[in-house]
């Protein structure tokens, strides 16, 4: 493949014969696909080239926004990356509805104490688990504390949790955003320090 | 409902959080950009504080950032 700067991969792509800088970009695609994706198995170098055919369209339908400021190859290859990962991501979580992740929870171990406690100790954290759940409960909006729940405590990606609420990872960050500020005010409004938190349950 | 063991999880992620933090597209347009710096040896989080702090928050952007940063690597 031949070297190419910014100006040159653009005049390229723009150009009355883009084919052979869409066939060199290509091959950069597959290639960075394939050691990006390396830890998500076997699986993804199959569909590399798939994604490189995706992430080509989106590119070539963007090179507008592209400013120059990276190397060009760097900023296609995040597109492309971007593609796969977000299918990559929706196949892992295909069959897990936000219903059946909220009641696997609640069906769940509730979590007993540590039986190594004293009374005391059980007593003080009761009482703050007591406190947070209130916070949760009066300070989030419903949707907040699905997203909470999903996102922060179950570990679901931000991108899959979106599409099922039916909207989008941007948005659904800035929700979650605006749900961590409403509750670190409360608990600074009522004097409860996260160290003292951590302290309490062990892990500070 | 929050359970015993969510205790730890939530009340970290809520003392890390701080009023002005950037979007996953804001950190997204700039994904390139802090790539190519950590690449070349500069400490792209102290060069970019916002993108780094996005990026220790996100776990979806943050799985962009590492395959991005491997394939750069490799080619």
């Amino acid at each position: 493949m031949r070297e190419r700067t910014n100006e040159q991969w653009l005049a390229d792509l723009r150009g009355p014969n883009p084919d052979e800088a869409l066939a060199d970009l290509y091959d950069q695609l597959v290639r960075g696909l394939r050691a990006g994706l390396r830890s998500y198995g076997g699986g993804v170098d199959a569909n590399a080239e798939d994604f490189a055919q995706e992430a080509l369209i989106k590119i070539t339908g963007n090179l507008g926004s592209f400013r120059g400021e990276s190397r060009f190859t760097t900023w296609a290859q995040k597109i492309a990356m971007n593609v796969a990962l977000t299918e990559l991501k929706r196949r892992r979580w295909r069959d897990v509805s936000l219903q059946d992740l909220f009641a696997r929870r609640e069906a769940g171990d509730r979590g007993p104490a540590d039986t190594q406690l004293t009374p005391e100790q059980l007593a003080l954290q009761n009482t703050v688990l007591h406190e947070l759940r209130r916070m949760v409960d009066e300070e989030l909006t419903d949707r907040q504390r699905e997203a909470v729940v999903a996102v922060l405590l179950e570990g679901m990606p931000i991108s899959e949790v979106a599409r099922r609420m039916g909207t989008n990872q941007n948005a659904l960050y800035k929700l979650l955003h605006d749900a961590r500020k409403k509750l670190k005010r409360r608990m600074e409004a009522a004097g409860l320090s996260p160290q003292e938190v951590l302290a309490v349950f062990d892990e500070g | 409902m929050l359970k015993r063991d969510d205790v730890v999880k939530l009340v970290r992620v809520v003392a890390e959080t701080r009023d002005i933090e950037i979007s996953c597209d804001e950190c997204f347009e700039r994904l390139d950009i802090f790539t190519e710096m950590e690449l070349s040896g500069v400490k792209a989080s102290a060069a970019m504080p916002l993108v780094g702090d996005h990026l220790d928050k996100c776990a979806d952007c943050r799985s962009e950032f590492e395959a991005l940063l491997s394939a750069s690597r490799s080619t």
